[in-house]
């Protein structure tokens, strides 16, 4: 080890070197041996390294006024500089809006360990509704409406928005389509039925209103029949309209607008917690599409194919209706599915009346919009990196997040130490304690760098997602958006069932469990940085010191 | 000029110098007098004689055993080691932690 640190030691300190090796021959004992030689092999790097970075160190004689070390430049200094360059490095990636919003994700996890509750993504919309109001925005207060989790509260801004500005009322059927069973906002669909009365959206959403319970199929209620017979109507009022308008493309463009104005930079609120469509439209689509398909079935049992035929056909047109008027990749596959249901039955129709050709054209229908395997599938691969891609990215992610914030703190914590031995250099522990705090300083900054870098880098391309996003109106450029921030959602490396497992025992105890715990780890915390700092400060006890030298008059 | 202060380390060298000033000293000699590991007495040594306040030379003892490499202050040295020894007590600070090199 020593022999190879004196081959990459500058040619005037091998001697040095070749010195501190002759010695081991004269020792007593292997470890004694191998110290001296950690400690020589330690020499020889710090010059090569000295003599890399700062060639000047090297051959300097007296200085005229016989100061032994006046404006003599010591390796710490190089290393302190090099540490603050890094850091200053670091810092310049804090300007640049990628990195800033990669952080705010790669810090999500921690969220949910460090708070009492899980994130409130509710808060940076009320942040910014206040704002509005303030304002007298009404685009800014439609645009937190549209995107509230909370009914009350966003029913509440969309009327002052539309009281402002009347013509967004669209933003109505938007919260109705969110909260269709919210107390709130049925006094609106009669105001949306004049307004738009030919949109399948505003059908779909009073029968939805006319369920008693808020929930999707499996905890539903069987309704009455008087209730069942509204529905119905409802729903047949939708199959029949002549056009789907979700008014996402207006949502859009309320981004487009809203955000760079009041730079709105929440991925979690655009992107994960997006505007579309409810799960409750496929639900009763569905449950309605299969009602008049065996309503047709029926018919086609009293060999009445025509009555069957329009059954089946009405089916298919909602179906293409929602294909293509529809925004979402939801929306286009829920049409691509009602679709598939009508053509099966057509298919089935016509093998039975022995029209093969008619029977092979809709079976090749049924395979091209099969909902799973189909060309228009929503499982066909939305996305443009994939999962295992955003997965891995959203680790990275993390970890540097994770690693900026471990860095900064050794950092700040190796520079206190100087800086408290700069001020106190009389104390047993300040000379000692140089070395190692200006390693951990430059160590550190180092770390800082890569990791800051490493995040830029890894975020950089959903940043422009993000960006996407706002101009193009949200939908198509965001699933890969989307994967990193559901990935992001939890510690990498842990797997899902671990994590929950941790999640619940931290939030399922009592109030008084949580608050002990974080007591608990803020006393231990407390407590161990009292000891590092008494020891610092403090020292060891003397030891016998040194016989005094006889003095020299 | 504000002098530059010299570490209680440095002072512990020089003083093993003074002690016997026109002897030439080994390395691990005086590592355990001064209780110094050798990852910090020997830079000690090399910007002492980078300074030229130390003189070094290579020995051979005996034959057959390899050379040594052998320091001495310089008369520049010993006179700035003395001025510096000189320095009352209680502004040098003392060395709590005996570095070692046992054997």
């Amino acid at each position: 080890m020593l022999e190879t640190a004196i081959r990459v030691a500058p040619q005037d300190t091998r001697d040095w070197g070749e010195g501190m090796r002759a010695e081991m021959a004269y020792m007593e004992g292997h470890w004694a041996a191998v110290m001296w030689a950690v400690g020589g092999a330690s020499v020889m790097v710090k010059e090569a390294l000295a003599a890399l970075l700062v060639p000047s160190l090297r051959g300097r004689g007296v200085v005229p006024d016989g100061g032994l070390f006046a404006k003599d430049a010591s390796l710490r200094k190089a290393a302190l500089t090099g540490g603050a360059i890094c850091a200053l490095a670091s810092l310049l990636f804090l300007a640049t809006p990628p990195f800033r919003q990669g952080f705010q994700v790669a810090m999500q996890p921690w969220y949910h360990f460090i708070q009492l509750a899980t994130r409130d993504y509710d808060a940076p919309l009320e942040r910014l509704a206040r704002r509005a109001e303030s304002r007298h925005d009404a685009e800014a207060l439609a645009f937190c409406a549209v995107r509230l989790s909370k009914p009350g509260q966003s029913a509440r801004w969309a009327q002052e928005a539309v009281s402002l500005d009347p013509n967004l009322l669209w933003i109505y059927a938007v919260i109705e389509a969110r909260h269709p069973n919210s107390p709130e906002v049925r006094p609106w669909i009669p105001k949306l039925e004049l307004w738009d009365g030919k949109n399948a959206l505003i059908p779909l959403i009073k029968a939805q209103s006319m369920v008693r319970d808020e929930f999707h199929y499996n905890v539903y209620a069987p309704p009455s029949r008087e209730m069942d017979a509204a529905w119905r109507a409802q729903m047949q009022a939708a199959f029949d309209a002549p056009k789907f308008d979700d008014y996402l493309d207006r949502v859009a463009e309320l981004n487009r607008r809203v955000i760079p104005r009041y730079r709105f930079d929440d991925p979690y609120g655009l992107v994960l917690h997006q505007v579309e469509i409810q799960t409750w439209v496929e639900d009763s689509s569905e449950r309605f599409a299969k009602i008049i398909l065996n309503a047709g079935d029926d018919l086609e049992s009293r060999a009445d194919r025509k009555g069957a035929l329009e059954k089946y056909w009405q089916v298919g047109r909602f179906g293409e209706l929602l294909d293509s008027q529809g925004r979402t990749g939801f929306e286009h596959w829920l049409g691509t599915y009602l679709q598939s249901m009508a053509y099966k039955r057509l298919q089935a129709h016509y093998e039975k009346q022995g029209d093969a050709g008619q029977a092979s054209h809709f079976g090749y229908l049924v395979k091209k919009f099969d909902p799973i395997s189909g060309e228009n599938s929503r499982f066909a691969g939305e996305a443009a990196l994939g999962y295992s891609t955003a997965a891995r990215n959203a680790a990275v992610v993390e970890i540097s997040g994770l690693m900026i914030i471990v860095s900064l703190g050794l950092a700040l914590a190796g520079a206190a130490i100087l800086i408290s031995a700069k001020l106190r250099p009389q104390r047993p522990a300040a000379e000692e304690s140089k070395p190692v705090a200006t390693v951990v300083v430059l160590a550190s900054t180092i770390a800082l760098l890569f990791s800051a870098a490493t995040l830029y880098l890894t975020y950089r391309p959903y940043w422009y997602m993000f960006q996407r996003a706002i101009q193009n109106g949200g939908q198509s450029q965001t699933d890969d958006l989307r994967l990193l921030l559901l990935s992001a959602e939890t510690l990498p490396g842990l797997s899902p069932r671990v994590y929950f497992w941790l999640h619940s025992l931290l939030y399922s105890g009592s109030p008084t469990f949580l608050f002990y715990f974080w007591t608990g780890v803020t006393l231990f915390s407390v407590i161990g940085l009292l000891l590092i700092l008494s020891r610092h400060f403090l020292g060891r006890p003397p030891s016998g010191g040194l016989p005094h030298s006889p003095r020299v008059p | 000029m504000k002098t530059p202060r010299i570490s209680r380390e440095t002072l512990a060298v020089l003083e093993r110098f003074v002690d016997r000033p026109l002897e030439w000293r080994y390395g691990y000699e005086l590592s355990r007098e001064t209780r110094l590991k050798s990852g910090t007495l020997y830079p000690i040594l090399m910007r002492l004689e980078k300074h030229a306040l130390l003189e070094a030379r290579w020995v051979t003892t005996e034959n057959g055993v390899p050379p040594r490499h052998t320091y001495r202050l310089t008369p520049n040295g010993l006179e700035f080691a003395r001025n510096a020894l000189a320095e009352p007590a209680a502004k040098r600070p003392l060395i709590q932690q005996p570095a070692l090199s046992r054997g």
